[in-house]
């Protein structure tokens, strides 16, 4: 059960280790087996003790009091304390998408002894306490990284130490990370692991061969094409597994560009979603991997997600009519109008996802341009140009709705240039309020009404039609236990993690 | 210009106008040409190329035919064997949609991008080396910079860069591959041209006081086209193949359905759906083939110093 080397495919290429500039997924793999976080997660968001063992909150909602854990050590041997974590949340409020909003309402942290930490906020942050995780919020050594030096340029920006159970040793650009089990680690017994090699292998075939003949033992986030799932399930030596992702809140949507004049009609924007086939994209686009999801908050994120909304049902007559009605007759040959989509290429099953669109609407006479396009001319075309009527993506619900929903909703993040903002340039005041609220409520019943209101109203104005909530999946090898024991997965530690002999 | 000859005079192949020193008067070329015809002809690899490109070509001009709609529509059960389904004899895709129509009307984005980009590239090819091999002097040491600087460039990258700047599409894909294939056509066509422009024949045209654009395209170019000719059966393998690769990375143009894009969709499935990449590949290969084949039979017929071997 002890010992062993764990080799983990990453892909792409990690662009650095440490997640406290940035959100990269492959990053997040690396990154929170070497430094960790203030409390891990169960599957539920439960609290799981970390490098905080306990924490308390005003009934206010205004300050939070978090009590360390004693006797931590870097690895360098330098004592872990509070003004680590005082410095690392000020890094992250100022460097990083997520921190930047988590930690938006801060006032002042406080750190009345070296085992405590305070936070006060000037409003409530209800969704704090889930994005306190190794993976979204590292806690990083000040005595390494306060020397004044932009973190961005910092010379240890790429040699991290940590207090996690594995010890930074080699990184070959291109090619591995090699990690080294941490013998000091303040968790006594483990990591059960001697050693973690992280391997970027680009070609998603060449991944699974590694995969399937032993050469690597666990491959996470989706990294295997869906269509070859099936087949290695079946396989003696391989387990699949789609536990350990819900802090993506991975979910898929069909965004209309609300500039333009014909889609800011409802009747069109309703003719759309009756002409697309949700069980056609979930069964053939996707596999049939996944869960429908009307609603923008995915049924992952129960209970913040309202199961009582169904999706329009699939029906070419009704949006036919729909289409007449607002004044889009069909000519001689039965062609209506043109509409341009565009689709995230950094995520394959997109084209598909375009492809299917192009079709569903050719039915009802909309004939479907497709722009394919490199990831930044994308992201160009959307958010600076605008030059686009549907954008096929994934924008996810993250952790937290506050987090991952309310940027795709909200007025106030109708920012032109900024990526994966309000793309639709949707704009609803009661939309807007019922967000705001929700991001301050303290009582989780009163958030659950609140986002429960909001999916109400969105599903009715329609900015966007929600897709699929698309399953994550993580290959490995039989032998290999506890790769995803929380809402994190393989995000997580990796502390707990052991080859079965 | 000194009158010596540069290397890629040195270096151009042996010239029909040698052969016949005749040649530029009206009678003398038709015959010649018939000559290289009936060598062709004979030539039975070249006529195993010409039945190949026929039935690609067959294929291509039946899509309308057999399959009227849409090649991209979602009309089966997706992922279906070939053989067992009549309704679609070479299976359907991960998105349902009919393999043979996608080969069919694949075949005509194929031929069409082959063809029509080899022509952008002849036409910019013979223009810039026509000028530069007659001209000479200043002109042709600009023109020849300029060829070295696209020859510079890997082709394949910069067919890429030119198609994501200019939006994917039937039209930016063929001027792209004519603006990365033009400098091997630009180069060839000079030392032709700077071989043939002290010729007797074209001296006595100069004498007879034509003017230069009617001894270019009279007297000149009709002497230099058989290595011309011979380069550009290659170049519309090469251009079908650009295409083909480009769309395989997903640059292709989206819109329509070509056999690049076929084997890219089917990528993922190779293991498991073999016949998505297998068949539009062996198409490739096919047509391909058919071209060099074709190509060797005009090198064969066009190129004397063979004739005389043989």
């Amino acid at each position: 059960m002890r010992g062993g080397t764990l080799r983990v495919v990453v892909d792409p290429d990690p662009p650095t280790i440490l997640t406290v500039d940035n959100s990269f997924g492959a990053s997040q793999k690396v990154g929170p087996k070497i430094v960790e976080g203030l409390f891990a997660h169960d599957f539920q968001y439960g609290l799981k003790p970390q490098l905080a063992t306990s924490y308390s909150l005003t009934p206010d909602g205004l300050r939070y009091t978090f009590q360390l854990r004693k006797g931590v050590k870097w690895h360098d041997g330098a004592d872990f304390t509070s003004a680590d974590v005082a410095f690392s949340i000020s890094l992250l409020k100022e460097l990083q998408t997520f921190g930047r909003m988590m930690f938006a309402n801060l006032v002042e942290t406080r750190t009345p002894d070296p085992h405590t930490v305070e936070l006060v906020l000037s409003k409530p942050a209800p969704f704090l306490l889930r994005g306190l995780s190794a993976a979204v919020s590292p806690i990083i050594p000040r005595h390494i990284y306060d020397d004044g030096t932009p973190f961005a340029r910092h010379p240890r920006r790429d040699t991290p130490i940590g207090t996690g159970p594995f010890v930074f040793k080699e990184w070959v650009r291109g090619s591995h990370i090699i990690l080294e089990r941490n013998p000091n680690y303040w968790d006594p017994g483990k990591p059960y692991l001697d050693r973690i090699i992280f391997r970027y292998i680009a070609d998603a075939a060449a991944r699974t061969a590694a995969i399937e003949t032993g050469e690597v033992d666990i491959v996470p986030d989706n990294r295997i094409p869906l269509s070859e799932i099936e087949r290695l399930k079946a396989l003696p030596h391989l387990q699949v597994s789609s536990l350990g992702y819900d802090y993506l809140g991975n979910h898929t949507q069909l965004e209309l560009n609300l500039d333009n004049p014909v889609l800011q009609d409802l009747r069109v924007r309703q003719a759309l979603a009756h002409a697309i086939d949700l069980k056609v994209l979930l069964n053939t686009v996707w596999y049939g991997y996944g869960q429908i999801s009307p609603t923008p908050i995915n049924p992952h994120m129960a209970p913040y997600h309202d199961p009582s909304i169904k999706p329009l049902p699939f029906d070419l007559k009704k949006a036919a009519a729909l289409l007449d009605e607002a004044g889009h007759k069909a000519d001689a040959k039965g062609r209506r109008f043109g509409l341009k989509i565009v689709h995230n290429p950094g995520v394959g099953d997109l084209r598909r996802v375009s492809d299917y669109v192009q079709q569903a609407l050719g039915k009802i006479g909309i004939e479907v341009t497709i722009q394919a396009q490199d990831f930044a001319s994308y992201v160009k075309a959307v958010y600076t140009d605008r030059n686009f009527d549907l954008n096929a993506g994934t924008l996810a619900n993250l952790f937290d709705p506050t987090v991952g929903v309310q940027r795709i909703y909200w007025s106030q993040n109708i920012k032109k240039g900024v990526a994966f903002s309000n793309g639709s340039h949707y704009s609803n005041p009661e939309v807007d309020r019922l967000l705001e609220a929700a991001s301050v409520a303290t009582d989780d019943a009163e958030r659950i009404r609140l986002f429960h209101a909001f999916q109400k109203i969105a599903v009715a104005d329609l900015p966007l039609i929600n897709f699929i909530a698309v399953d994550q999946f993580t290959v490995a090898n039989t032998k290999l236990r506890n790769f995803a024991i929380g809402a994190y997965g393989a995000s997580d530690t990796f502390a707990d993690t052991y080859f079965q002999s | 210009m000194p009158k010596t000859s540069s290397p890629a005079l040195a270096a151009a192949p042996p010239l029909p106008a040698t052969a016949n020193p005749a040649a530029g008067t009206p009678a003398a070329a038709p015959r010649y040409g018939r000559r290289a015809l009936r060598a062709f002809l004979r030539n039975p690899t070249a006529i195993a190329g010409l039945v190949l490109l026929a039935l690609v070509m067959l294929g291509a001009s039946l899509a309308p035919l057999f399959y009227p709609d849409d090649p991209l529509g979602m009309v089966g059960r997706p992922l279906l064997w070939p053989g067992r389904q009549w309704s679609h004899p070479l299976g359907t895709d991960s998105l349902g949609r009919d393999v043979a129509a996608g080969l069919m009307h694949g075949a005509r984005i194929s031929l069409l991008v082959g063809f029509a980009a080899t022509c952008v590239g002849l036409s910019l090819g013979i223009l810039v080396g026509a000028v530069a091999g007659y001209r000479g002097g200043w002109l042709d040491d600009a023109l020849v910079r300029l060829i070295e600087i696209f020859q510079a460039v890997p082709s394949f990258i910069l067919l890429v860069v030119l198609v994501a700047i200019a939006q994917p599409s039937v039209a930016t894909i063929v001027g792209a591959i004519g603006i990365v294939t033009w400098p091997t056509i630009a180069r060839l066509v000079r030392a032709e041209v700077r071989a043939l422009r002290s010729k007797d024949f074209v001296v006595a045209a100069r004498g007879m006081g034509y003017g230069h654009g009617r001894i270019i395209l009279r007297e000149i170019l009709p002497n230099a086209m058989p290595p011309v000719i011979v380069t550009s059966s290659v170049m519309v393998a090469s251009a079908i193949l650009m295409e083909a690769a480009l769309s395989f990375m997903g640059l292709g143009d989206p819109n329509t359905v070509s056999w690049g894009s076929m084997i890219g969709a089917g990528r993922e499935l190779l293991r498991t759906a073999w016949y998505l990449t297998a068949l539009p590949g062996l198409l490739i290969v096919v047509t391909v083939l058919a071209l060099n084949l074709i190509g060797d039979g005009l090198n064969d017929a066009l190129n004397p110093r063979l004739e005389k071997d043989s």
